[in-house]
C-alpha cells in the first residue's frame, strides 16, 4: 500500500483550490455577475425616478433583489463545465464524501461570484441613496445572506444540470426558495433603520446560515448523483 | 410486514383494490358535497359582520385546508421513491403536483374573490396567509415544471422526489417567515383578519362538511390519475392488456 | 340546532344578500375546479386505453408477420 490515502480535509481543499485556479484563468467568472449585479440596480432609479428620497426607501429591496438575481445568474456556472467535461462524474466515483466536495465547490463558488457583490454594495448603496446608518447591517446581512443563497441554489443547480434549457427552470425553483432569506435580510434593513437591534437579525440569518451548510449540500450530493449517471 | 410493504407498492395492487373502493369514496365524495353546499347555500345563517359572504368562506377553508396536505404527501412520497425506489409512489406523487396547483390557485382565487367584499382589494400583500399560499403555489408549478423538463421517467421522478422534499421543508420556513415579515410590516390598517373568527359553531359544522367533501374530491381524483400513470407506464404487461382488451 | 331556509324567494337567493357576484364566483370557480379535475381524468382513461389497443393490435399483426 504506497498509495497514500488524502484525507477528507485534504480533498476539500483540492476541490477549492482547483475552483479557485480555474474561475482565476478565466476571468468572466468573476466579473460578469458584479457586472449584473452593478447594472441592474443602475436600471432601478431609471425606471422607478431619479427623487433620492424615493430611492431610498426602496434601496434595501433593490440591492437584495439585485444581488438575489446576480447569485442566480452566477449559479448555473457551478456545475456546467464540470459536468460537460466529466470531471463531474470523477468527483462523483471520488471515495471522499460528496458532502465535502460539494461544500468546497459552493464555498469556491461564492468566494468567485458572491463576495464580489458583497464588496461592492456599499457603493451601489451610496448611488441609489440608501440611508448612511444602513451600509454596514446591508454588508454584514449580504455577507451572511449571499452564501445561503447560493448553497440553497445549488440544489436547483444540481437538479438540472444536465438539462438542455435550464436557465427558466432553475430560476422557477430557486427563486421561491430564496423568499425567507430575503425577508430576514431586508427586515434587518427596514428595522434596524428604525432602532431596532442589529444582532437578533444576525442570529437569525447566522442561524439560517448553518442550516444550510449542514442540510443543502447533502441535498446538492444526492441531486447530482440523480442527474449524473 | 414487508410483505405487505412490497404488495403495497405493486401498480396491479394499487389497480385492483382502487378499483374497488372507487365507487364508494365518489358516492361519499357526492354525499358530502351535495349536503354540504346546499347547506352553505341555503341555511347558513347570515354572519352579523360578513353577511352572506361566509358561503363564500365554507369554500375557501374547505380548499385551503386541503391544499396544506400536497407537500407533506409529496414529500413521504418522495422519500418512499428515493429510499424504496417504489414505483407507485412516484405515480402518485406526479399528479399530486399538479393537483396542488390547481388547489393553491383556487384558494387564491377564491380568497381573492372574498376579500374583495371583506378588504375592498382583490389581493393584500398584508395578509400572510394569501403571500405564503402565493409561494406555495409557485413551488408547486416548479416541481411540475422540473418533472416536464427531464425525459427520462427514472431520472425526473427522483428528481421530483428530492424537490418535493426541500419545497416541503421550504414551504413551512416560508410560511412562518412571511408571517414574520408580515407582523413587522403591519401598518396601521383597517384590515383586520380578525373577522374570520368571529364565526359561529353553524359555520363550522358547515365547513366541516365541505372539508371532508374536499378531502374527499381530492382523494378521488388522485386515484383517478394514478390510474391513468399506471395504465401508461405498465402498458407493457400482461394484466393491463387483459384490462384493454376487456374495456 | 333548528335551521331554515334564508331565503323567502328565489331572486332573494340569487341576489345572496347584495353578494351575488362574489358567491356565485366563487361556486362556479368550484364548480369548474372539481368538474375539470374529475372530468379530465375520466376522459384520459378512455384515450389512453383506445391508444393501449391500438399498439398492441400493431405489434400483434407484426409479431404475426415475423412468424
Amino acid at each position: 500500500m504506497n498509495l497514500k490515502q488524502a484525507s477528507i480535509f485534504q480533498a476539500f481543499v483540492v476541490t477549492l483550490k482547483r475552483d479557485l485556479l480555474i474561475a482565476y484563468k478565466r476571468k468572466n467568472d468573476i466579473v460578469n455577475p458584479f457586472m449584473f449585479f452593478l447594472i441592474t440596480s443602475s436600471l432601478f432609479p431609471i425606471g422607478i425616478s431619479p427623487d433620492p428620497s424615493r430611492l431610498g426607501e426602496i434601496a434595501a429591496g433593490v440591492l437584495w433583489i439585485s444581488a438575489l438575481l446576480a447569485s442566480l445568474l452566477a449559479m448555473d456556472n457551478l456545475y456546467r463545465a464540470d459536468f460537460e467535461d466529466g470531471s463531474l462524474e470523477q468527483l462523483l466515483v471520488s471515495p471522499h464524501p460528496l458532502y465535502f466536495l460539494v461544500l468546497a465547490k459552493n464555498i469556491g463558488h461564492w468566494l468567485v461570484s458572491g463576495l464580489p457583490v458583497v464588496l461592492i454594495s456599499p457603493l451601489i448603496a451610496y448611488m441609489i441613496n440608501l440611508p448612511q446608518e444602513s451600509y454596514s447591517v446591508l454588508f454584514f446581512t449580504l455577507l451572511i445572506g449571499t452564501p445561503i443563497l447560493s448553497l440553497v441554489g445549488s440544489i436547483g443547480v444540481a437538479l438540472t444540470v444536465g438539462l438542455g434549457s435550464r436557465g427558466l427552470i432553475l430560476a422557477m425553483i430557486s427563486l421561491p426558495m430564496s423568499v425567507p432569506v430575503l425577508i430576514a435580510g431586508t427586515l434587518a434593513i427596514q428595522e434596524t433603520a428604525n432602532g431596532a437591534p442589529l444582532a437578533g437579525y444576525l442570529a437569525i440569518m447566522g442561524a439560517m446560515l448553518l442550516g444550510s451548510i449542514t442540510l443543502a449540500p447533502l441535498a446538492s450530493a444526492l441531486a447530482l448523483r440523480i442527474s449524473v449517471n | 410486514m414487508w410483505l405487505w410493504f412490497a404488495k403495497l407498492g405493486s401498480p396491479k395492487w394499487f389497480y385492483d383494490v382502487s378499483d374497488r373502493w372507487l365507487p364508494w369514496l365518489a358516492g361519499a365524495m357526492a354525499l358530502f358535497m351535495i349536503v354540504g353546499v346546499i347547506w352553505a347555500l341555503l341555511f347558513l345563517p347570515p354572519d352579523y359582520q360578513q353577511g352572506l359572504t361566509t358561503r363564500i368562506l365554507v369554500i375557501h377553508v374547505a380548499v385551503a385546508g386541503t391544499s396544506l396536505a400536497f407537500f407533506p404527501l409529496m414529500a413521504v412520497a418522495g422519500t418512499i421513491t428515493l429510499v424504496w425506489k417504489m414505483k407507485l409512489a412516484d405515480m402518485v406523487a406526479k399528479n399530486a403536483a399538479a393537483l396542488g396547483a390547481w388547489f393553491s390557485f383556487v384558494t387564491l382565487a377564491t380568497g381573492s374573490i372574498w376579500g374583495s367584499v371583506m378588504w375592498g382589494t382583490w389581493w393584500e400583500w398584508t395578509d400572510a396567509r394569501l403571500v405564503s399560499m402565493l409561494f406555495q403555489f409557485f413551488l408547486l408549478l416548479s416541481v411540475v415544471a422540473l418533472r416536464s423538463a427531464i425525459e427520462d421517467t427514472d431520472k425526473a421522478a427522483k428528481a421530483c422526489a428530492l424537490l418535493s422534499i426541500v419545497g416541503c421543508i421550504n414551504v413551512v420556513i416560508i410560511k412562518y417567515s412571511v408571517e414574520w415579515w408580515n407582523v413587522l410590516h403591519q401598518p396601521a390598517s383597517p384590515l383586520s383578519m380578525s373577522s374570520d373568527n368571529a364565526n359561529g359553531p353553524e359555520f363550522w359544522m358547515a365547513t366541516g362538511v365541505m372539508i371532508i367533501a374536499v378531502y374527499l374530491f381530492f382523494i378521488v381524483s388522485l386515484i383517478l390519475t394514478t390510474r391513468n400513470e399506471i395504465l401508461q407506464r405498465e402498458k407493457r404487461s400482461q394484466w393491463v392488456q387483459d384490462i384493454v382488451r376487456a374495456a | 340546532m333548528t335551521q331554515s331556509i334564508q331565503f323567502s324567494s328565489i331572486s332573494e337567493f340569487l341576489d345572496m344578500g347584495g353578494y351575488a357576484f362574489n358567491v356565485w364566483a366563487v361556486y362556479a370557480v368550484f364548480l369548474v375546479f372539481i368538474f375539470v379535475n374529475l372530468v379530465f381524468p375520466i376522459v384520459r382513461r378512455k384515450k389512453i386505453l383506445r391508444e393501449i389497443k391500438k399498439q398492441s393490435v400493431f405489434e400483434h399483426t407484426d409479431t404475426d408477420s415475423t412468424d
